[in-house]
């Protein structure tokens, strides 16, 4: 008994000490300044990272998750870090990520690259492994601490995007008229940050009137029954479809061109695969890149400093890019 | 069909309580399709009938799969899952092996089915519980729509494939002529013929059925494999349709199969549906949302609708079956 009561006043004061030493170690310089930490957290004489990804599923993450895979297990041949957990699937679930930071935890990492589902779902499982001492490295999207518990963020900024796809709208179609919105799954902070930045814009142009608001759940299907539905409610009046990604712009304006509308404009955010080739065939205008292998690359460079012990920049942003038929080969 | 038992005969009032019990949801589609044409005249274009009748081809072949299983005292989880593995399967060989288009599409179905035939296997031979068997096996053919393609979408840029969706046939957009022919095939299968019967014996007592001589196993597997065919032919809709093969596609599509068939008047204590129900059913989960749509009613509201609407027909369904309840 008195034994177990030491082990753990023991186990709490490491990890004190580990959260504190992390602190320190820190440099004390302002916002936006490069930082640095002690890789080795648990001083284990290991460096091991660990992975938990937002999902398997989406075409937007799949390069992402395949990209960190193949730098991981390279870099643990080269000796650069010792192990890494391979790519842990968050499923889009909040549940399941808190698990895996779970799994993390019990692993001893020391590193997590993490890809949160949810910015206040899924914040639990920063916080866990945060107050483990693992330094933890946000990327494409942030949770709810995420600038209090994680040591660095790496991604865009949603509203940009928001506002970049209204731009396109407004540039291309000078004299206003009808449009719709097609959200992603309602609540998440991509949806929202877009969202917000799309009526940035728009709401400053009189000249267009926002005729519905879909819940159309990321799903291009339900986006291009959104577009059939509008086309067969305002007809000529409907100019343009703005989307939260771009599965369903590009499935938008495949309904579009299929019913000899190909003059409505439709936009989404991502620049994966199939909107990208559309582009470059002539079939969609333009999408709004997002770049997710840059964030993770991004991610990866902070790991390579914190191996090195070098500093970084703790808040990266990876600009996203509007893509035409201009510049399409260049990003594919 | 009851009938006066002072007489023995059935009587027009026997008819049309029978009627109602049967289709007394197509009152509810009646209703509904005057409300939202007071409230937004545009609705009742013929363009925007055949835009209903096009979007619900998907749901439509999928709510009859449901409707096979769900009548032999069974569920299919997996049709689903079975849209992103056919979707995958038929990007993967068309895009990026080259195979021709009906190839791909052979292929994609066929796997479809096969796994549709597992399925019913499990159920029948091992006695499995079908929402375990095909709550699972979900899992399995979900993996493997992400292993064929890495997570990653793939373009289908064939003309004749993505034509699939947006062609037409005599002035009829083809996804309406496939929902069609499958609904008439369906309802000459259940009601018409020795198999359908036994569908309904099989759900109904499936004690009697196998005292009649009914091979359980093979009514079973049978089920369970048409619903794996119409699973693929749906995602062959649903593929042509986006223009793109993706293994994240399909995620709660057994939801709205599920609500359709149900308002249709399928049991879920087994041995009645109706394929003519099942129709009413798709065409009211369709105009849940495009009426909705076309009002312009938020789409919080139309998630709540939905729900009240389904919870309304399994009332609907237990107070006129009471008696098999």
């Amino acid at each position: 008994m008195r034994k177990s009561i030491v082990m753990k006043v023991l186990g709490a004061v490491m990890a004190m000490s580990l959260v504190f030493s992390a602190v320190v170690i820190a440099d004390e310089t302002e916002a936006g300044a490069e930082v640095s930490y002690e890789a080795d957290v648990n001083g284990d004489g290991k460096i091991v990272v660990g992975y938990i990804s937002k999902n398997f599923t989406d075409p937007f993450h799949a390069p992402i998750n395949a990209r960190a895979e193949e730098y991981f297990d390279q870099a643990v041949e080269d000796g650069i870090i010792d192990e890494w957990t391979g790519l842990l699937d968050g499923e889009t679930d909040p549940n399941k990520q808190i698990d895996r930071a779970a799994d993390c935890i019990a692993k001893e990492c020391d590193i997590v690259i993490f890809l949160p589902a949810e910015a206040e779902a899924s914040d639990p499982a920063l916080v866990q492994m945060a107050d483990a001492g693992i330094l933890v490295i946000e990327v494409n999207s942030k949770s709810a601490s995420c600038d209090e518990k994680s040591i660095a963020y790496v991604g865009s900024d949603d509203v940009q995007a928001g506002n970049m796809l209204a731009q396109w709208v407004v540039d291309n179609c000078p004299d206003g008229g009808k449009f719709i919105h097609c959200n992603g799954v309602l609540g998440n902070s991509a949806q929202i940050q877009r969202t917000e930045g799309m009526h940035e814009i728009m709401d400053e142009h009189p000249e267009f009137e926002m005729v519905g608001d879909f819940d159309t759940k990321w799903d291009g299907n339900l986006a291009a029954d959104a577009a059939s539905d509008a086309i067969s409610k305002y007809g000529d009046e409907l100019v343009a479809i703005i989307c939260d990604n771009d599965g369903m712009s590009s499935a938008a304006q495949k309904m579009c061109n299929d019913s000899g509308r190909e003059d409505i404009i439709c936009i989404g955010v991502d620049g994966v695969e199939v909107p990208m080739q559309m582009v470059k065939d002539g079939s969609l205008k333009a999408t709004i890149l997002q770049d997710g292998v840059g964030q993770i690359n991004g991610a990866i460079e902070i790991v390579e400093a914190l191996v090195n012990g070098e500093s970084f920049d703790p808040a990266p942003v990876i600009p996203f890019v509007l893509i035409t038929a201009d510049n399409v080969d260049d990003y594919m | 069909m009851a009938s006066s038992p002072r007489t023995g005969k059935v009587t027009t009032q026997d008819r049309i309580r029978s009627l109602l019990g049967q289709y007394g949801i197509g009152i509810v589609l009646v209703i509904m399709m005057i409300v939202i044409a007071i409230m937004e005249p545009r609705f009742m274009t013929p363009g925007n009938i055949i835009n209903v009748a096009t979007q619900i081809s998907i749901n439509g072949l999928l709510c009859y799969g449901l409707c096979l299983c769900i009548t032999t005292g069974g569920i299919d989880l997996t049709v689903g899952a079975q849209l992103a593995l056919t979707s995958c399967i038929i990007g993967q060989t068309m895009t990026n092996m080259g195979w021709p288009a009906f190839l791909s599409i052979l292929a994609g179905v066929g796997v479809a089915t096969v796994f549709g035939f597992i399925d019913g296997v499990l159920i029948a031979k091992f006695n499995m519980f079908p929402f375990v068997v095909t709550l699972s096996m979900q899992l399995v053919i979900r993996g493997l729509s992400q292993v064929i393609t890495g997570g990653r979408a793939v373009m289908l840029t064939n003309d004749w494939f993505t034509g699939i969706y947006s062609n037409k046939f005599l002035g009829i957009p083809m996804p309406i002529i496939i929902f069609i022919v499958v609904t008439i095939i369906m309802y000459l299968m259940l009601h018409w013929t020795k198999f359908g019967r036994y569908i309904f014996a099989v759900g109904g007592n499936v004690n009697a059925a196998i005292a009649a001589g009914v091979s359980r196993f093979w009514v079973i597997v049978g089920v369970y494999t048409i619903s794996g065919v119409l699973a693929g032919l749906a995602s062959m809709i649903y593929t042509s349709k986006t223009g793109s093969a993706q293994s994240n596609i399909g995620i709660g599509y057994e939801t709205d199969a599920i609500a359709a068939a149900v308002l249709g008047g399928t049991s879920f204590a087994g041995g009645i549906a109706t394929i003519p129900g099942c129709v009413l059913g798709i065409f009211i989960i369709g105009l849940i949302y495009n009426g909705m749509n076309m009002i312009g009613v938020s789409s919080y509201y139309q998630s709540i609708v939905k729900g009240l609407i389904i919870i309304g027909a399994v009332m609907l369904d237990m107070v006129m079956n009471r008696n098999k309840h």
